[in-house]
């Protein structure tokens, strides 16, 4: 009987060593959050791998002007610490945080917990002031791109003319469609002059010719509220050159998609 | 109908060409070339004479007290802008400095008027003075001499705070020297400022420079694109037009130069050549309505109020410019088929045409006697515009200028003498000034590319005598 007791004394002995040896090791408590079911305050499997972090971010809205402002929002799983890079630095395992970027940023969430890391992305994309409005970006953005493959052409007219010739109607016919597959889109029509003119004629010059191809439009279904008219004169060339072939890129109308 | 409007027109501006006969000195006389349009080579043809009978003599000023070399350098300024400023004025005849007696003139007790009489100088007026400069003071004293009389006509002391202003103590006494041995006849042009639109960049800006390019200094830098500017008559401020960066439109402003700013409020976003009526309330200017087809004459008060369409008509009308009474507009108009040039009372009956020569027309501006209407003119089938003046009256045309380069955008001095121009001919656009007969032709800025030049009025500080 004492010989067993004896036996029991140095395993309980021994389990005692074990408990201030591991106490010993002041091993931090895991911050929050708790891992979870498998909290058991079993040490051996706490320091073993534990199921992988979950994080998400996202923005919003996600595009934003800029100067205006957004909402990142995360949450997590399985995290002892988070991060969010791009300035923000450690930040609670879940929360929001109301942001306003300079420039289009890409936030990333890592987010380490006792199973490993995770990490999560979202971009905040800042579009300039003017070229956004109150309109959906969507038909600017089409119709920006369809100017930019060229799909919408610049016209062209004969010396001290306004009149639309016969190519600039194909031009306009094509453009039209175009402006009316975009419908939300603001158009501004420059009237430009070769410089063989005076200024101020060619100012007025200018102005007829944008006002010209703006009520072709208008034959042609656009809404007039669309579109709006400036004259250069022979302030902007094309080309710079002193010959009719360059004079002739001059006369010009030519489109630019606004707000 | 038109023949009693054509009689109107020949009455007021007869009315002025009196006065001016009665002015005693310098009529203008002129020679008219058969027909302008057989004139391929022309010459100048209008000619302001030089009043041949009047010969002055402008010596050399001299140091009062000490000869150091910033009084040295001041009298080098002071001599060639005075001597610059009287040969400009095209009054009189003045001999080479090298004719001169060789002994200094310091004061009146130094003049020996025989010498200034012998055969090759012949002089009938003498100007002579000293200069001082005294910690950044200069003084200035002038004389202006009758030589066959021997008796002072000026006698002038000028105090100044910052030696940089002697230039305009030049211009100043110049300007009383024109006023005295024109016997009116004009106030002089030297202190009278030239607005005008230089490149900067993408953009233009209005500047503000002497009538000889000096003093070169900046009124707007708002990075757009600044044109045409036009001086009020009281030459307080400067309108122009405006399209700032990344807008879709053309503003009318009018800038106090003592700094505050209006925008003109207008229908539409084209606006071009503004200009004040000689009393200076109203504006007229070229503008659209907001949905019209072409620029038309309006006028309005300077706050834009009262708007109201003189032109009324489907074709381009353009560039107005008041005649000096303020009855008159004189504007572009291409409703005959290409851009000529019309008149037409200010309430936009009478409009009558007065340019029908073909070709292009443009920037009519009306003489401050209201004889001439100074403009540039591109024949049919020529690519360069010249400058031409038209006199009212008879309809009788003139070419100023020929040769390389184009030539636009003419406006007068405030004495009707001379004519500020832009040209093409050096490659680039530069400001050019001229006699209004073509002489005289000196060219007043070098750098970048300047146009629109525009001649302020005279100064509101009158000479005094």
């Amino acid at each position: 009987m004492r010989r067993v007791s004896l036996h029991n004394l140095s395993w309980l002995l021994c389990f005692v060593c074990l408990l201030t040896a591991a106490a010993c090791q002041k091993r931090p408590p895991p911050r929050a959050p708790s891992p979870g079911p498998s909290r058991s305050g079993d040490i051996a499997r706490a320091r073993r791998a534990g199921p992988l972090p979950t994080v998400t971010l996202t923005a919003s809205p996600s595009s934003v002007e800029r100067g205006e402002q957004t909402t990142l929002s995360w949450t997590t799983t399985e995290t002892m610490s988070l991060l969010i890079d791009s300035g923000i630095g450690n930040v609670a395992d879940s929360g929001s945080l109301v942001i306003s970027p300079r420039e289009s940023t890409t936030y990333t969430a890592t987010a380490t917990g006792p199973g490993g890391q995770a990490t999560a992305s979202t971009r905040v994309t800042v579009v300039p002031r003017s070229a956004r409005g109150i309109i959906t970006s969507t038909d600017l953005d089409g119709l920006q791109q369809a100017l930019e493959e060229g799909k919408i052409q610049p016209l062209f007219f004969d010396y001290d003319q306004a009149g639309i010739t016969t190519e600039g109607e194909r031009v306009l016919k094509e453009n039209a469609r175009w402006f009316q597959q975009f419908p939300n889109a603001t158009i501004v029509i420059e009237g430009h002059c070769d410089e063989r003119g005076t200024e101020e004629y060619n100012l007025a010059l200018g102005d007829r010719r944008a006002q010209a191809v703006k009520a072709h439009l208008v034959q042609l279904g656009v809404d007039p509220n669309r579109m709006e008219t400036i004259s250069f004169g022979e302030e902007r060339p094309f080309s710079p050159g002193y010959d009719e072939a360059a004079y002739r890129l001059n006369r010009r109308a030519h489109f630019i998609v606004t707000r | 109908m038109k023949e009693e409007n054509r009689g109107r027109l020949t009455k007021e501006a007869k009315k002025k060409k009196d006065t001016r006969m009665t002015g005693k000195i310098l009529v203008l006389c002129f020679i008219c070339l058969p027909s302008l349009l057989k004139a391929q080579t022309p010459d100048v043809v209008i000619y302001p004479r030089p009043r041949e009978d009047t010969k002055l003599a402008v010596a050399d000023f001299v140091a009062r007290t000490s000869d150091t070399s910033e009084v040295r350098a001041a009298l080098r300024i002071f001599d060639r802008v005075l001597w610059d400023d009287l040969e400009f004025s095209a009054f009189f005849e003045m001999p080479s400095k090298s004719f001169y007696p060789l002994k200094p003139l310091r004061s009146p007790t130094d003049v020996r008027f025989d010498n200034w009489k012998i055969p090759t100088l012949d002089v009938d007026f003498l100007i002579f003075g000293n200069l001082q400069v005294d910690s950044g003071l200069a003084v200035v004293e002038a004389y202006l001499y009758d030589v066959r009389t021997r008796e002072q006509v000026l006698g002038k002391r000028y105090n100044i705070s910052d030696e940089a202003l002697i230039q305009r103590v030049a211009h100043e006494f110049a300007d009383q020297v024109v006023f005295q041995l024109s016997a009116g006849t004009s106030r002089g042009v030297a202190r009278a400022q030239i607005a005008y639109s230089s490149l900067k960049g993408q953009g233009k800006e209005i500047y503000v420079m002497d009538y000889d390019g000096a003093n070169q200094r900046t009124i707007t830098a708002n990075g757009g694109l600044n044109k045409f500017p036009e001086w009020s008559s009281d030459n307080s401020k400067l309108a122009f037009i405006t399209h700032l960066p990344r807008s879709n439109r053309w503003e009318l402003w009018i800038q106090d130069l003592d700094g505050g700013r209006r925008v003109v409020p207008l229908p539409s976003s084209y606006v071009a050549s503004p200009a004040f009526s000689p009393d200076g309330k109203q504006m007229a200017f070229s503008t659209r309505e907001v949905n019209g087809t072409d620029a038309g004459i309006y006028i309005s008060n300077l706050d834009g109020g009262r708007l109201k369409n003189l032109s009324n008509h489907s074709a381009i009308d353009s560039s107005p410019t008041w005649s000096p009474t303020g009855r008159q507009i004189a504007f572009i108009s291409d409703r005959s088929g290409s851009p000529q040039l019309w008149v037409m009372d200010t309430d936009g009956s009478n409009v009558q045409q007065l340019v029908r020569e073909g070709g292009h027309c443009d920037s009519p501006n009306w003489s401050p006697d209201g004889r001439f209407i100074t403009y540039s003119w591109q024949p049919r089938g020529q690519w360069n515009h010249q400058i031409y003046v038209i006199e009212v009256a008879t309809e009788r045309i003139f070419q100023l200028t020929s040769g390389l380069g184009s030539s636009e955008n003419p406006h007068w001095s405030p004495d009707g003498r001379h004519i500020a121009f832009q040209s093409s001919r050096t490659g680039s656009k530069q400001i050019f000034v001229m006699n209004a007969d073509g002489k005289n032709l000196k060219q007043i800025t070098a750098y970048g590319s300047n146009d629109s030049p525009a001649w302020a009025g005279y100064p509101v500080t009158e000479p005094q005598e």
